[in-house]
């Protein structure tokens, strides 16, 4: 939906609150007709009043004599608040202007294909609303016959995995009652059987899982099967990176997928590219600090800035970022070969400010997304494509129009957790050990990499395997002392008067008693010989 | 004896000593510095009093009268002269001085403040808070106070208190730093113990166990003696333990303080002899005391304190507490014996007289017992076979008398109910086998016990999976258990029959390797016959007891078929079909069947066992390997453990006598290849060097185009990695070409039992490129690998293509540049084997405690719930057929050919 959006002041809004009725409101830009919504916002990040738009007409001096309209009163009796003193534009009549709770991100707002991440003046934007439906029940996307047979063990206390019931709904129809009681009789049995027994020790046993083959793993990092200029840290470093919950891998990759739409056109996916690849101005120049002149000097290259899709117009824009200096652009030599050189000079000379002023325009950011530093469309099978990138924002990349979100994804844990929650992290974690694993063709039960990944992420966020993550939060004095930093923590459990309640393993192997996972979890009592209560 | 009633100890409270408790629980207060006197007794009061217990055999406790091993040592204590602060509190102190008023000794906080904090202190207890949380909690709180000059409760300006690490105080006005007056250990006391009770509590202190004034020293424990026993040298000189060192010197300076003091020396004397002995208290506790120097030995060596004594790897926690040294255990080398069980272990006789059992002796053992006593050690059976005897025999007393041939007549009399009896190890008894690193716990097996002659331990080949062991020189442990509950678990859970299965994957990680695969290919490819002598031969390598029909008779011989020979060892009732790996790539043909062009027969191309006879296919690596084992996963889940056992059994005491009697070798023969495949070969490599040479041109010229994305010279590296990589492929290709599957070596690798066809290929036809990082070889010389080259020179020999076959040889160049390819390898072995073990290290830590209860939820040992259902659906992956709950197909291939018990 199209709706009017503008930064305001607060004083301006609060005043235009007072006013309950008949609230015409002149403001400094025009508005086209058929807008009917309009959103305020005070900090430019997030918006926070939203009033309906009745009228929109043309502003033309305040308490003048205003054309009739639309037959409506004649005497223009209205009285004006005015956003600014000068430059008004259009007046428009507000209604039932209320505060928002909870207020609207600005990003929420988009111009054409882009999101607005900052509300400076004024924008004609779309507001798009976001309608969650209810992902349909397991329960009603299953046929007759297998639902029922699921159901049917469901009351049995039997789980029956969905690919099982279909099969055995199948035996059934093909090969006929008999042989289905039997089959079923031996299912039944066997996911009986084969449920895992109380009290195992099912921390240890996914530890050792995936540390054993640790040893078999190897060490190298590798390029991208097919993708070249993505390396990806595999093998053992990633395993440990996993586990250590590093806040950045050493290697930030994402894999980006396009709209149904996008998918194949391949416009779209060299738009998409070209949208989020991080291109500095060092990257597409040359940057000569020339301290006769105390000035600095872009000397862009063309072959780069050819392949980037950059313009020179586009290194002239971002240098705008740049305060307090003067930009001048050099006669074109011989254009064909190479673009003019830009230089700049900092209003303040002195060396000090040449030196910051060469480091700022380097770093200065010509387009593209923060820590994306290339990215790669491979074609996939079905003929669609697919982008991989080296380095990270999972956050923005989302917000593209092109991108399809749901199955875009980042290798960066730390970064999924932030931006789409801990459950998405604790899938991340079962992802990308699953994978480093199978890559490297490991066979580890899925079970084990859940144990690890519930672990890590249970406390709401993403916790390291080590002392500064789960081990130097155990409740047990004596299991944190025995693991590192012994004395630390046997001098704080005396003043705090801690009490070890020995309920995990190593604090009852150092006071040297029975553990308490496994048969050490249980008793087994020996009656006697108890006498019949008849004698 | 009450040793049956178990007790658990519940919970340890931790706490900080009072002087009172110090005094209450001292057995002796320690007054001279002295500790033998000539004739080598302890001195009285002194720091090797006998009521702090005795280390010298002979000797008796003066506290519980309890001899050497009897007496569990008792604390003494010092008396200091003045007080001292105690290094490890000494951050709490200055907390204390920094955060109360001098004067009313409250904390400064306004009485809102406190009543804030203390609302939020007191919604859990002190000692549930997370220990970094309440550290952040406390300072928050805290931060006024100690901002706060002016008490607010009675208006009095405090002064700052600075701290000189480690332990002096001083005190000066806030803003001069002019007046500073240092602040002694006993005027800091003596403000300690004003600060009620109640304020305790901003402070992170437990007030119900916890005064801040012990954190200042007023007397000092003295470990019991054997906490610090004292070493007698060989020259018959007594050397003390550092911490008795430690304890002499602060007795000896608080006794010259003391004295000073009560004859009123000058105060600058009193003060130095005050320091001296804070920091022979520190030191004490601490020698790594950051700012001090460390106490030393005579010989230069810094003492080993308290501290010390407690933290790192060689530390109490990590060394002795987590992990202990057993007695009932031995190592030696292993090595392998066909003839065993998978269940067995061999022992030596040496070892088995040393490793005992305990026996308790009642009504119904005791007349064995007494026959095995009169024994005595070194009994042998008629045949001159071990027999086991018995080493000690231990009287309800306590008394442990051992035996000797003179004693153990009168000895066999002398036993009776309740005596135990250290008998020998005798065959079938149950023990612990175990290889480092014990990465899982197939890394610790349950076996019974074969005493065997030599000097190794002993066992089947098939169990040398679980352990990742090999012969060259591997040693192993194992551990005679020595109650009743650990045999009794040993026997049913860790078994290694019971642990055929891996947790990790779930499927078998014990099953034939090497020998027996090639042996059960050989016998079962092509399904070949054997007369009714040789089956025989073979045959009787086998414990069973089974009809064999014929396959043929000719001339009046009978003919047996391989299969059926493999067949004798499988269960009745087994049912089966898999694709062996043999065909596993096999092509689907036109008409839609798969065609795998080492099988005859095109029905060979999977497995197929219907009610115990093998009827199609070949056995190998899918059929009975560890990791893959077909057969035995499902042997495993059908019949149990003990037939899963009994099948490797005999199928490697099969694999052995067939290999046997037909014999198999390998040697270089095996890579002949004819001369036009030689030089069809040296061709690929001519022309491989072509190319390059060809690329390398283009480069120079700068004639070669970019990949997307890269620079000229990846791409260069890129093409020539290319070229190399496909010449190696084609001439193992042509090489494999003429080395069919009556090739040993080809059998090996076509069947599992050892390399892959890679490896043949390198011998017979060309080693190929060698690389570093996955980069041709480019380090050395500056711009070459090796001096003889020309700076810069790209070529294919400079950069480490060798062409030759292991076969043929390398040349001088070739093998250098081969070593350096091969280094990495053993590099990334090295920096690998480090950090994974770190890595599980960490994993098993965090992850120790989490079990399964009887909901099948995942919990810690708080009870918080990790998972709801373990895995999600509950399944045990050890059961689990490679990770699913069920393998379908199998099961109805089962069910069709009648497959019910
Ligand atoms: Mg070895
Ligand atoms: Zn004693
Ligand atoms: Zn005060």
């Amino acid at each position: 939906m199209k709706v009017i959006l503008w930064k305001d002041t607060k004083k301006n809004i609060e005043n235009l609150m007072e006013k309950a009725e008949n609230l015409f409101y002149a403001v400094d830009f025009p508005v086209s007709e058929g807008i009917e919504e309009a959103y305020i916002s005070v900090d430019k990040k997030k918006v926070l009043y939203r009033a309906k738009v009745t009228e929109i007409s043309e502003y033309n001096l305040p308490n003048a004599k205003k054309p009739a309209e639309k037959g409506k009163k004649k005497k223009d009796t209205r009285e004006l608040m005015l956003k600014k003193k000068t430059g008004l534009k259009t007046v428009l009549h507000l209604e039932s202007l209320e505060v928002l709770a909870p207020s609207i991100p600005s990003s929420d707002f988009s111009l054409g294909r882009n999101k607005i991440n900052a509300v400076d003046s004024y924008y004609e934007a779309t507001l798009e609303r976001i309608v969650i439906t209810q992902k349909e029940k397991y329960s009603s996307v299953i046929e007759g016959p297998v639902r029922q047979l699921i159901e049917k063990e469901l009351d049995k206390g039997v789980v029956l995995p969905l690919h099982i019931a279909e099969m055995l709904t199948k035996i059934k129809k093909e090969k006929g009652q008999d042989f289905f009681n039997k089959i079923l009789k031996r299912v039944e049995e066997d996911l009986e059987e084969r449920q895992i027994d109380p009290f195992e020790a099912v921390g240890i046993i996914a530890a050792q899982s995936i540390g054993e083959p640790g040893t078999q793993m190897t060490m190298r990092t590798f390029h991208y099967a097919g993708v070249k200029e993505v390396d990806v840290t595999l093998g053992l470093p990633r395993l440990i990176e996993i586990v250590d919950a590093r806040r950045t891998p050493s290697t930030p990759s994402m894999d980006i997928f396009l709209k149904d739409e996008y998918a194949r056109d391949d416009d779209a996916v060299s738009r998409v590219i070209k949208d989020i690849e991080n291109t500095s101005v060092i990257d597409v120049a040359d940057v000569i600090t020339d301290t006769d002149e105390m000035m600095v000097i872009i000397r862009p290259k063309r072959k780069l800035m050819d392949r980037r899709r950059i313009k020179e117009q586009d290194i002239l824009d971002a240098m705008g970022s740049i305060k307090q200096i003067t930009i001048i652009q050099k006669e074109k030599g011989d254009t064909s070969v190479d673009y003019a050189d830009i230089e700049i000079k900092a209003q303040q000379e002195s060396y000090k400010r040449l030196y910051q002023l060469q480091e700022q325009v380097k770093a200065v950011n010509i387009k593209g997304l923060q820590g994306i530093k290339r990215a790669v469309a491979v074609k996939e099978r079905d003929g669609t494509y697919k982008l991989q990138t080296q380095g990270s924002n999972l956050k923005q990349v989302l917000e593209i129009e092109e991108v399809d979100a749901v199955r875009t994804t980042t290798n960066d844990i730390v970064e999924i957790a932030n931006v789409l929650g801990i459950e998405a992290a604790r899938n991340a974690i079962l992802k990308e050990s699953r994978d480093t694993l199978k890559e490297q063709s490991l066979d580890v039960d899925e079970r084990h990499l859940m144990v690890v990944a519930d672990m890590m992420t249970i406390e709401g966020q993403v916790r390291a395997v080590g002392r500064q993550g789960i081990s130097g939060k155990k409740s047990s004095v004596l299991a944190r002392a025995a693991f590192e930093i012994t004395v630390k923590h046997l001098m704080r459990a005396g003043i705090v008067g801690e009490t070890d309640t020995l309920t995990g393993v190593a604090e009852n192997i150092i006071v040297g008693q029975p553990i308490t996972l496994g048969t050490g979890a249980v008793d087994l009592v020996y009656r006697g010989n108890v006498p019949d209560k008849g004698e | 004896m009450n040793s049956f009633i178990s007790k658990r100890i519940n919970n340890i409270q931790f706490a900080i000593l009072s002087p009172d408790e110090v005094r209450k629980m001292s057995q002796v207060r320690v007054i001279t510095a002295d500790t033998y006197d000539d004739d080598g007794y302890p001195i009285e009061r002194g720091l090797m009093d006998l009521h702090m217990g005795v280390i010298e055999p002979g000797l008796k406790c003066a506290t519980c009268s309890g001899k050497v091993d009897e007496c569990p040592g008792h604390f003494g204590h010092i008396d200091l002269a003045m007080p001292v602060i105690q290094v490890g509190f000494v951050k709490e102190v200055k907390m204390f001085l920094d955060g109360t008023c001098k004067n009313c000794n409250r904390v400064k906080l306004t009485e809102d403040e406190m009543q804030a904090y203390g609302r939020r202190l007191s919604e859990k207890k002190l000692e549930d808070y997370d220990p970094e949380l309440l550290t952040l909690i406390i300072k928050k709180n805290l931060e006024q106070a100690i901002k706060r000059e002016v008490c607010p409760h009675c208006g009095f300006k405090n002064l700052t208190v600075i701290l000189d690490k480690p332990t002096t105080f001083r005190e000066g006005a806030k803003s001069g730093g002019a007046a500073e007056k240092k602040i002694t250990p006993k005027e800091i006391r003596e403000r300690l113990e004003k600060i009620p009770d109640d304020d305790l509590i901003y402070f992170g202190l437990n007030k119900s166990f916890v005064r801040p004034e012990w954190m200042i020293l007023t007397a000092l424990p003295v470990p019991p003696i054997n906490v610090r026993p004292s070493i007698t040298l060989e020259t018959g000189e007594r050397s003390e333990d550092d911490l008795t060192h430690k304890l002499v010197d602060i007795i000896r300076i608080s006794q010259r303080l003391r004295e000073s003091r009560d004859n009123g020396s000058p105060q600058l004397i009193i003060e130095d002899l005050w320091d001296l002995l804070q920091f022979h208290v520190t030191t004490y506790f601490d020698n790594q005391t950051a700012g001090i120097p460390p106490a030393r030995h005579r010989s230069g060596r810094p003492l080993k304190t308290l501290v010390q004594r407690m933290k790192g790897k060689e530390g109490r926690f990590r060394s002795n507490l987590s992990g202990k040294r057993v007695n009932f255990s031995a190592r030696t080398v292993i090595s392998p014996e066909p003839f065993l069980s998978i269940n067995e272990v061999g022992v030596p006789e040496k070892a088995a007289r040393e490793l005992t059992v305990p026996v308790t002796i009642n009504q119904f053992n005791i007349d064995v017992m007494r026959e095995w006593v009169k024994r005595g050690t070194t009994p042998t059976k008629e045949n001159g076979n071990y027999e086991s005897g018995v080493n000690y025999i231990l009287r309800p007393d306590g008394r442990r008398v051992k035996i000797t041939a003179a004693n153990a007549e009168d000895n066999s009399q002398k036993i009776d109910i309740g005596w135990v009896v250290e008998r020998q190890l005798s065959e079938g008894d149950i023990v612990l086998f175990n290889r480092q690193p014990s990465l899982h716990r197939m890394s610790m097996m349950a076996h019974t016990v074969r005493i065997l002659k030599g000097q190794t331990f002993r066992f089947n080949l098939a169990v040398c999976t679980p352990y990742n062991a090999d012969f060259d020189g591997d040693e192993m442990n194992l551990h005679v258990l020595q109650k009743e509950e650990g045999r009794a678990e040993a026997r049913i859970i860790m078994k290694v029959q019971e642990q055929i299965m891996s947790p990790r994957f779930g499927g078998p990680i014990i099953g034939g390797i090497h020998d027996h695969v090639t042996a059960l290919f050989l016998l079962t490819h092509g399904n070949p016959l054997f007369s009714e002598k040789e089956a025989t031969h073979i045959m009787s390598y086998l414990p069973v007891d089974k009809d064999m029909k014929p396959v043929s008779v000719e001339n009046g011989v009978k003919y047996f078929s391989g299969r059926d020979i493999f067949s004798a060892i499988l269960p009745e009732d087994f049912n089966i079909k898999f694709r062996s790996k043999l065909c596993s790539g096999a092509k689907r043909s036109e008409d839609g069947t798969f065609v795998c062009e080492y099988e005859e027969n095109q029905e060979d191309i999977d497995v197929v066992i219907i009610n115990g006879r093998m009827i199609h296919g070949t056995i190998d690596e899918t059929a009975i390997s560890p990791f893959a084992g077909k057969i035995i996963d499902k042997i495993y889940r059908k019949f149990g453990a003990a037939a899963a056992a009994e099948f490797i059994d005999k199928m490697t005491r099969l694999a052995v006598a067939f290999i046997s009697f037909r014999g198999f070798s390998t040697g270089i023969a095996d890579y002949d290849i004819p001369e036009n495949a030689i030089s069809e070969i040296k061709e690929i490599s001519i022309e491989a060097e072509k190319d390059v040479d060809g690329f390398v041109i283009d480069f120079k010229e700068e004639r070669m185009n970019p990949r997307e994305g890269k620079s000229v010279e990846e791409t260069l590296e890129e093409e020539i990695m290319k070229v190399t990589g496909e010449a190696r492929d084609q001439s193992g290709k042509i090489a494999s070409q003429y080395l069919g599957l009556t090739n040993p070596s080809v059998i090996m690798a076509r069947s599992g039992a050892r390399a892959k066809m890679l490896n043949i290929s390198e011998v017979a036809g060309m080693v190929g490129q060698q690389s570093v990082r996955g980069q041709r070889l480019n380090r050395g010389y500056d711009k070459r690998t090796l001096p003889h080259f020309k700076k810069g020179d790209l070529g294919a020999d400079s950069r480490g293509f060798v062409k030759s076959s292991y076969k043929v040889g390398l040349n001088p160049l070739e093998y250098f540049l081969h070593s350096i390819g091969g280094r990495e390898g053993l590099v990334d072995i090295a920096v690998r084997t480090s950090r994974s073990g770190y890595m599980q290290r960490r994993l098993i830590n965090a992850f120790e405690d989490l079990k399964v209860n009887e909901r099948r939820q995942v919990t810690d040992t708080v009870g918080e719930i990790i998972q709801f259902k373990y895995g999600d659906d509950g399944i045990d992956p050890t059961k689990s057929e490679n990770g699913e709950a069920l393998d379908m197909n199998y099961i109805l291939f089962d069910e069709e050919n009648g497959g019910e018990q």
